[in-house]
């Protein structure tokens, strides 16, 4: 079976693309490792024009929704190898392969971890990526985050409502949210912002009890606290599609042009994975609509 | 029929979609709410030795985060609905 075109990722991208590939009648297929992707994560989002405010979640939900208004296919599969062919790619997983004429790489990011000692012994037992996910287990807690973005703000203001108390450890002179959020912080009796500080070990014994910090804090470097949340951004999964001759940026990311196409002819990427500096849900789906139009552009040129 | 508890908290997204994935099977599991009950808290550092959620105890197994291919596993869903 040929497609004409493979959405490689389950994500806001993927399915924003989905809804255009439909729309101009591609034979689609959406293979992603999991469906739903990053924004599924965010419990908050109040920047998507046309929606004032709902969770990530929802905001996901409504938009596969649309996309299987048409006649697309999704699977899930961990995508292990990407091929160029004579006639286009081959997608394999460890179960499945599949070909299609064209690929929309939509495969986001993942999260960057601190690379501490002890980051790695702890995972899940004190140290966690997500709030919205493990927060609740830690009411009436001590809680940190580490990071200084619009994202770590977030993390902090929703960790208010399970925890005791809540330090933000920012590497940086002042943390930088959105205007909106940093006002919520600097509102919140229960955040403590502690600057120009980095973390450097996690200690604990089944559990985290405390991290050591590489400036004193109230006399000490040892910071007790009983979850760690670390935000501090995300690093993209473009491993994939190194094989086929896509040119990445120094970050990693995937270098598109206007109508996200890469330099690979009939290979197109959208999202976080992509090379654009304002990462949104809003410019990924954006992306993907344009990476549907090349790609529809590009298969009636075959024919 | 295999005996199933999900750990869960109210909002995380991944609980909600172990859930769905376990209703659309047409698995019957018991839920508990790790955010409210402590004793399940306590049960799921036990059994799992980790705080993340969901944790999956199918049958004495244990699966740590919606992965759906253990899930399968631990179920014997896959010749079923292959």
């Amino acid at each position: 079976m040929m497609y004409d075109t493979i959405i490689v990722g389950g994500g806001i991208a993927a399915f924003g693309a989905a809804v255009y590939c439909g729309r101009f009648q591609l034979k689609t297929l959406v293979l992603g490792k999991s469906i739903g992707g990053t924004i599924i994560l965010t419990d908050d989002v109040s920047n998507y024009p046309g929606f004032k405010k709902l969770s990530g979640s929802d905001l996901f939900e409504k938009i596969k929704e649309h996309a299987n208004d048409y006649k697309i296919e999704t699977k899930t599969g961990r995508v292990t190898k990407i091929s160029k062919t004579k006639n286009g790619f081959k997608v394999d997983t460890a179960e499945q392969h599949f070909e299609s004429k064209t690929l929309i790489i939509a495969t986001g990011s993942e999260w960057r971890k601190l690379n501490v000692p002890g980051e790695k012994e702890f995972a899940n037992k004190g140290v966690h990526y997500c709030a919205l996910c493990d927060g609740p287990v830690y009411k009436g807690k001590v809680l940190g985050v580490v990071g200084g973005s619009d994202s770590a703000a977030k993390e902090a203001l929703l960790l208010t409502q399970y925890g005791s108390k809540v330090y933000i450890f920012y590497r940086g002179s002042k943390i930088h949210p959105e205007p909106v959020n940093m006002r919520k912080v600097e509102k919140n009796p229960k955040i403590e912002v502690i600057p120009n500080t980095n973390i450097v070990e996690i200690k604990g014994d089944k559990l985290v009890r405390f991290v050591v910090l590489d400036n004193l804090y109230k006399g000490t470097k040892e910071f007790k606290l009983d979850g760690l949340f670390i935000e501090i951004g995300h690093i993209p999964l473009s491993d994939i599609v190194k094989g086929l001759g896509v040119k990445l940026n120094e970050k990693g990311e995937i270098i598109i042009d206007r109508a996200a196409k890469t330099n690979v002819e009939g290979v197109y990427a959208c999202g976080d994975i992509v090379d654009t500096v304002f990462k949104q849900a809003i410019t990924g789906v954006a992306e993907g609509t344009l990476a549907a139009y090349s790609a529809y552009e590009y298969i009636e040129t075959l024919t | 029929m295999a005996n199933v508890t999900v750990y869960s908290t109210t909002v995380c997204p991944w609980c909600q979609k172990a859930k769905e994935f376990l209703k659309q099977n047409k698995v019957k599991f018991e839920e508990k709410n790790v955010g409210q009950d402590e004793e399940a808290r306590n049960d799921m550092l036990e059994k799992s030795g980790q705080m993340g959620v969901p944790v999956l105890d199918i049958n004495g197994t244990i699966i740590v985060g919606f992965d759906e291919p253990a899930i399968r596993k631990a179920l014997k869903l896959d010749k079923a609905s292959a």
